[in-house]
């Protein structure tokens, strides 16, 4: 049988193994770089003693490169933290998937992990979509197809807004915008509290061209369910990160 | 155990068994399938499924004795009978309706057939025909020569040996086919088609190309062993469903639980 308790430490071992290559690198790399400031700032000190007119310039320059390996060390800080997290037995199943995600977003400059729970799979669909075509052999799609179309039955026959929910998926990871469009809205008035589908709902809508109707969607999806991705989506709209 | 469970069902889904009418078409091995029907059609004497354990051959020879036995005289080994008599008696039995009390040589099976004038010829599967002695296997060779059978039949495909060089099939008239390994999106399909059969749409939902992707590296694309460790994902999510449910997100699969199921399958080590 499982014991969870046991799986979820060995689990733990086995993310500070493969997390440890990335925490020695990090390291390494601050290190270089703490270590190439401090050469600039003394060859900078020197400098500055010996070139008295230029003084008080030099000595303005410094502090600023100080804050800015200040403001680097900061940057680099949450993946470390991360691994201290992992090292003192953080609590397990509160942070579940977020410290898979925490080490890259060290770099990039977008670390809400809430942010990161919506767009991220419909990225990884986009691109999908886009190298699956030249993949597949014709006769591949054809049966494809009749299965699409089968489940589309079974759709009309059973209403389950799980299924319609799965037929919209399909679609809009294939690029069918309408069709996508068509089966979310199905399973939206099939049961209407369903985030995903009216997600789907909103980004078909935006690849149809038609960002208004998307985005007043979200607003009354929001405030009727307070979701979180919905509001993420909504953002990124209007922001235009929305691919 | 929670009523009305959502993650049973999914997780009995994932046993590995084998069995017809479970059968999912997967592009690859469906195109693969054809092949192998179109090629029992042929005036070929011998048929050779082979590959890695875990890639699906005995289920598409279940599938093929299955499809076969509607319009004509097929009969499956499944589980090998390695003493030799024994296995040209029930082949006897099966094929010729003859029924001897003892063993019977090759020279008198031989007999048997000639004796019968079939319309077509029968034709035999055998599963996991590694585990026949080479002298079996020989004889095997000459009723298939004789035209007496004709034996479709599955290999594992071990790491080192090459099957194709085994002396038996060299000179044969035959045909082979291999199985693979799924590619993840093949595995997805899988695992999606198995959910929809079953009316699992909420669990199906939760996959996507990403944690295909996960399952697909710690499995390599084995139909075994994503079983496996979808049967101890599922149990995962049961013991979660019963002890803890507000930890469970029902838009995606928790990688964490994935690898946790690797974990408890042997196929990461930690
Ligand atoms: N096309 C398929 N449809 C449904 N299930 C499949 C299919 N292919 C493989 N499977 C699943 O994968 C499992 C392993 O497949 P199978 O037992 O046929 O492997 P095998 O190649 O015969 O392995 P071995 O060499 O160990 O005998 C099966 O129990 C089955 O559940
Ligand atoms: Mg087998």
């Amino acid at each position: 049988m499982l014991n969870i308790h046991d799986l979820e430490r060995r689990w733990l071992r086995y993310k500070i193994k493969h997390y440890f290559p990335y925490f020695i690198g990090g390291t390494l790399i601050l290190l270089a770089f703490a270590g190439m400031m401090g050469w600039f700032a003394t060859s900078a000190g020197t400098s500055a003693s010996s070139q008295e007119a230029d003084n008080t310039h030099k000595q303005e320059s410094m502090p600023a490169d100080h804050t800015t390996m200040q403001t680097d060390r900061t940057i680099l800080e949450p993946s470390m933290r991360f691994v201290e997290a992992f090292q003192k037995n953080a609590p397990v199943v509160q942070t579940s998937s977020a410290p898979v995600l925490t080490p890259k977003p060290a770099i990039t400059t977008l670390p809400p992990p809430k942010m990161l729970q919506m767009p991220d799979p419909a990225q990884s669909h986009s691109v999908a979509s886009a190298t699956n075509p030249d993949k597949s052999l014709s006769i591949n799609r054809n049966e494809s197809k009749t299965d699409i179309e089968e489940l589309q039955i079974r759709f009309k026959e059973t209403s389950n807004a799980n299924l319609g929910l799965f037929i919209a998926k399909y679609h809009y990871d294939r690029g069918n915008y309408a069709e996508a469009y068509n089966y979310a809205l199905k399973t939206n008035s099939i049961n209407s509290r369903i985030d995903e589908s009216w997600i789907l709902f909103s980004k078909s809508l935006v690849k149809l061209g038609r960002t208004e109707q998307a985005k007043k969607t979200l607003q009354l999806y929001y405030q009727q369910s307070n979701s979180e991705a919905a509001k993420a989506l909504l953002n990124s709209i209007e922001h235009g990160t929305f691919k | 155990m929670v009523e009305n469970s959502l993650f049973a069902k999914p997780r009995d889904l994932f046993v590995d068994v084998v069995n017809a009418k479970d059968y999912i078409q997967i592009d690859s091995v469906s195109h693969m399938y054809q092949s192998l029907k179109n090629s029992v059609e042929k005036p070929l004497k011998m048929i050779l499924l082979y590959g890695k354990p875990g890639t699906g051959k005995s289920m598409l020879l279940h599938k093929l004795h299955y499809d076969l036995s509607k319009h004509q005289k097929v009969f499956m080994i499944g589980t090998p009978i390695v003493e030799e008599e024994d296995f040209l008696r029930v082949l006897a039995q099966q094929i010729f309706g003859h029924s001897p009390r003892d063993g019977i040589s090759l020279n008198r099976f031989l007999d048997i057939a000639q004796a019968l004038t079939l319309p077509d010829v029968p034709i035999v599967l055998l599963d996991e025909a590694q585990l026949y002695s080479s002298s079996l296997m020989e004889k095997i060779r000459l009723i298939s020569d004789a035209r007496a059978v004709k034996f479709v039949i599955t290999l594992h495909k071990t790491d080192k040996e090459d099957i194709i060089a085994k002396e038996h099939f060299q000179t044969r008239i035959w045909e082979s086919f291999e199985l693979k390994n799924a590619t993840a999106e093949e595995l997805k399909v899988y695992v999606q088609k198995k959910l929809l059969k079953a009316n699992c749409f909420d669990v199906a939902n939760m996959f996507n190309d990403k944690n295909m992707k996960l399952i697909t590296a710690f499995t390599r694309g084995n139909y075994r062993e994503t079983n496996k460790l979808l049967f101890a994902l599922f149990s995962l999510y049961c013991w979660y469903e019963e002890n803890h449910p507000a930890a469970i997100k029902y838009n995606a699969l928790k990688p964490k639980w994935v690898e946790m199921a690797a974990i408890h399958t042997g196929l990461i080590r930690a």
